[in-house]
């Protein structure tokens, strides 16, 4: 009996102190936020995105206007990238963009197919899910022959292509290996382009104020002169692992973004080459492109707008 | 003969003198690159042979398979494959020429900041015929040397792993042949 009994008053001690260990990291996490209160996974990715209705949206959602989201740097399938993912399909849901450009090393670390899924498939599920196509451009940590056959990324099984959207041509380069080939390509599709406007994406930024990596002059030396000729309005490259809008440069916007899954804070030096320059956190970019006018909205991964703005078309 | 034919004479063979050593250094770089080329598409027609396909699929795990079979067919159409079947002494010696020349050159300078830049590799253990180190990024190619150097067919690119150039085949992941010390300290 008094076995039995001691066996009971262990047994009620050892329940009230899962109890009381159970209500304490519950507190701890509500203390912490609701980012701590969430699982780190696609099923919890769609659980958390904020509703549409308290989204600060500053692109204005013209009709026939074309719409897509950017990112750079994404692959690391860590929490970040996840958090990044979210919060880009509850503006997907709002602005209804209906593609995405990737700025290089969209897969960090090995290629099995599990990394596909951790790093790419199960982050963007909900944009995937809605019909939203990817199309990548390959940085130095990306497997070229895995990744320009993996149809998701929609190259054509090419390291560089072209595609077009409305009015907008789109120039997807390889800036890991910009052989002669590859110029000449160039050269001919934006000659070729009958695009109003011509985009150019790739890895390496032409110009940089990170510490890090800053830019590629080499890289500069052979592709300006292009860009230039054919008038080329925007650059989108990502890279060092900020946010920047650099000041255009012969009537071109640049934009640097390799924050969308990686983050180097505290990467700048004195202002140089950009106007708005952001290192504390991991963001993507909203574009719309109507008429003459581009326009442009940066948003962190917690969702504050830390850039935007309406540039208009420079080149005739 | 008068002194004008004399003169004129001359001058040509003052001419030949003086541009014979160019003339000739030109048709050594001529031969090695054609050696070079000869070389890459014989190692293309080996492969060729082994009927690889690589196509593009939306399974990442057919990629892997793919990626694979791939490497092994390309692994066993060149058995016996050793350092030196492609950079040959004669055509390495070129490529150095070659590297060293534009480093030298007008844009040289660009194309040091332009390594610099590229996350610059360690000098890590390589082998002929086996994959490229696992995890390690491809360091980027500086346009202006890629110009200087023999084109490639499609699949095979040149890539530096710290002062090594290695001839990488893309399609196969693996190492077709490298030269230590191609390239110079920046």
């Amino acid at each position: 009996m008094k076995q039995n009994r001691r066996t009971m008053y262990r047994n009620a001690g050892l329940l009230i102190a899962v109890c009381v260990l159970a209500m304490a990291g519950q507190m701890r996490m509500v203390h912490a936020g609701p980012r701590a209160m969430a699982m780190w996974g696609p099923s919890a990715v769609a659980a958390q995105a904020p509703a549409a209705g308290k989204l600060d949206i500053r692109i204005p959602l013209q009709d026939k206007s074309v719409r897509f989201a950017v990112i750079g740097d994404s692959g690391t399938g860590d929490r970040a990238q996840y958090e990044v993912a979210q919060m880009m399909e509850a503006y997907r849901q709002a602005a209804k963009f209906d593609f995405v450009i990737m700025l290089g090393d969209n897969i960090y670390g090995s290629h099995s197919p599990r990394d596909f899924a951790k790093k790419f498939e199960q982050p963007y599920k909900p944009l995937l899910d809605a019909g939203v196509k990817f199309y990548a451009s390959l940085g130095n940590h990306d497997d070229p022959n895995d990744e320009r056959l993996y149809k998701p990324f929609n190259m054509g099984g090419e390291r560089y292509y072209a595609f077009r959207k409305g009015e907008v041509g789109f120039f997807a380069l390889d800036s890991n290996y910009m052989d002669p080939k590859q110029l000449s390509w160039l050269d001919q599709n934006l000659k070729d382009s009958q695009g109003k406007w011509k985009i150019c994406f790739f890895h390496h930024p032409l110009y940089n104020d990170g510490r890090h990596h800053g830019a590629d002059a080499d890289l500069r030396a052979q592709i300006l002169p292009l860009f230039q000729r054919y008038g080329v309005n925007a650059v989108f490259s990502g890279h060092e692992h900020v946010y920047q809008r650099i000041k255009p440069e012969n009537n071109i916007y640049y934009f640097v973004l390799g924050n969308s899954g990686k983050l180097m804070t505290h990467d700048f030096g004195p202002p140089g080459e950009r106007v708005k320059g952001f290192d504390s956190d991991q963001s993507f970019m909203l574009v719309e492109i109507a008429g003459d006018k581009l326009y442009f909205q940066t948003i962190s991964r917690s969702g504050e707008t830390i850039d935007s703005g309406e540039l208009p078309r420079r080149h005739p | 003969m008068s002194l004008q034919t004399c003169i004129r004479w001359l001058s040509l063979g003052l001419l030949s003198v003086l541009l014979a050593p160019g003339i000739s250094a030109q048709k050594a770089d001529e031969r090695e690159i054609k050696e070079f080329q000869d070389r890459v598409n014989h190692y293309l027609s080996a492969k060729k042979n082994q009927d690889i396909a690589n196509k593009p699929t939306d399974s990442a795990d057919k990629l892997a398979q793919q990626k694979q079979q791939t490497r092994e067919k390309t692994q066993a159409a060149r058995p016996g494959a050793q350092r030196g079947d492609i950079f040959t002494p004669a055509i390495a010696a070129y490529f150095k020429k070659q590297i060293a020349s534009t480093l030298r050159g007008p844009d040289g300078d660009k194309v040091r900041a332009s390594l610099r830049h590229a996350e610059p590799l360690p000098n890590v253990q390589l082998k002929v015929n086996a994959k490229y180190p696992r995890n390690l990024p491809l360091q980027s190619t500086p346009p202006t040397l890629l110009m200087h150097l023999p084109l490639l067919p499609k699949e095979l690119q040149y890539r530096i792993v710290g002062s090594t150039l290695v001839l990488y085949d893309m399609s196969s992941d693996l190492i077709v042949d490298f030269m230590p010390n191609a390239v110079p300290a920046v």
